[in-house]
């Protein structure tokens, strides 16, 4: 037996072995990161007029990785045009899933509401390495399980290479960390010649000036470790609205801070988006525990139910800018805080431009979604029942 | 573009080079090694991840 480990054929076998093994992983690796390139969709809701790509908006985008689906609602009244920025960043649900239940509910009555419900569509395709993130998760729906997608902050690196050392910003000159150059939220006012994420971006102000777009939410969700959480950020030219807008919220008991928008931060919606176009930018903030850096493992119940017994450790010890209580913060509540803010806003906004007013019904409120919820449906189950 | 170019073919430079090695290393840990390093540059090298 001996004799037979020693002949020249056996370190052949076994290197071939160790090469079928490879290639196994290698497919069963490979088959996972491709079926992340597909993103699930919306359901066309009952007001969705036209679905266009932002390409129609910016040419250059057409055929590329970066074109993402626009969502047009037009209500049969006259009025203004609201756009609606869901999945800036992909690992932030409740940023595109409020994006995705008002193309499923709204019914426009006045006005023209365009939706992007994954706005840099290329971080939706990938995750962040060395993060643990999930790479779906399921909910309940009245069509059945339906699944949703958990991407990246940033454009994937293989629509978008390399990284340089440092980002310098078009066209204040500001420099950032090298990764923040695949950050569409780091790149407004974007340029037509500049990379994907700027080009995407460029789309986007495109859109706003193309369709005279009043008023603009960015919507996010931020590590409960991070100050500016359960807030909204608006230019200095959307503050009146804002604040209109944030007294209704805090009458309505939400938990709303307001913080302009720094001139000296470039690169953002509610800075770029205020000063290179005429819309009013408005971007909110909401409490995600898959996102921070003293949650515990990644899991379903965490990222839909916001379930992580660390952050209540940490709360505790008064680590955290958000409450935090045996509740946790449910995917409800995230998107019920979005949804319900949509709606004050722009009733702000109505009120400061008659003349481009958009009304709306049908978008679940944060009681329906939040308040109103028994507590075992709270992480998806109640969010579910509300799309198609 | 021609940045990628050049970026895939070093790449796959390295995936022959670590194949050679594989083959021509006696020892099984060190072939179970280089098995392991091909695995992420052949989906580099692929632009899969």
């Amino acid at each position: 037996m001996k004799e037979f480990f020693k002949k020249p054929i056996f370190p052949i076998i076994t290197a071939s072995v160790s090469l079928v093994l490879a290639i196994g992983i290698m497919v069963a690796a490979g088959v996972s990161f491709v079926k992340c390139w597909d993103v699930p969709m919306p359901i066309e809701g009952p007001n969705v007029t036209e679905v266009k790509m932002l390409s129609e908006w910016y040419d250059g985008l057409k055929d590329s990785p970066g074109d993402t689906p626009v969502y047009v609602l037009k209500g049969e009244g006259d009025g203004g045009a609201m756009l609606i920025l869901g999945g800036t960043h992909g690992n932030e649900p409740s940023g595109y899933m409020s994006a995705v239940t008002f193309i499923e509910t709204a019914i426009i009555e006045n006005g023209t509401v365009y939706v992007i419900p994954y706005t840099n569509i290329s971080s939706m395709t990938h995750n962040d390495p060395g993060e643990g993130n999930l790479q779906y998760f399921t909910l309940q729906t009245k069509s059945g399980e339906r699944i949703f997608r958990f991407g990246s902050r940033a454009t994937n690196p293989i629509h978008q290479w390399p990284d340089p050392d440092v980002y310098t910003h078009h066209p204040s000159g500001q420099q950032l960390s090298g990764s923040e150059t695949r950050n569409i939220n780091r790149a407004y006012p974007g340029r037509e010649d500049g990379t994907l994420t700027e080009q995407i971006a460029f789309g986007i102000a495109e859109l706003i000036r193309t369709e005279d777009v009043g008023i603009t939410f960015d919507l996010h969700e931020a590590s409960p470790e991070y100050p500016v959480i359960n807030a909204t950020v608006a230019h200095q030219d959307a503050m009146t609205i804002a604040s209109e807008g944030c007294i209704n919220l805090l009458l309505s008991g939400i938990d709303m801070a307001l913080e302009q928008s720094p001139t000296n931060f470039h690169g953002l919606t509610h800075r770029e988006l205020g000063d290179y176009t005429d819309t009013m930018a408005i971007l909110m903030e909401t409490a995600n525990a898959s996102q921070g850096r003293l949650r515990g493992g990644t899991s379903e119940e965490q990222v839909l139910g916001g379930v992580d017994d660390y952050y209540l450790y940490s709360e505790s010890i008064g680590m955290l800018f958000v409450p935090w209580d045996e509740n946790h913060h449910p995917i409800e509540e995230r998107c019920g805080r979005h949804l319900q803010g949509i709606y004050e806003y722009t009733m702000a906004y109505n009120n400061a431009y008659p003349d481009k007013i958009v009304t709306y019904s049908g978008v679940p409120s944060y009681q329906e979604l939040f308040l109103d919820a028994d507590k075992e449906d709270l992480g998806g189950t109640q969010l579910g029942k509300f799309l198609r | 573009m021609v940045l990628t170019i050049i970026y895939r073919l070093i790449v796959a430079l390295v995936i022959a080079l670590v194949g050679w090695n594989l083959f021509t290393e006696k020892k099984f840990t060190a072939q179970l090694t280089a098995a392991m390093v091909l695995i992420p540059l052949v989906l580099r090298a692929l632009m899969i991840k």
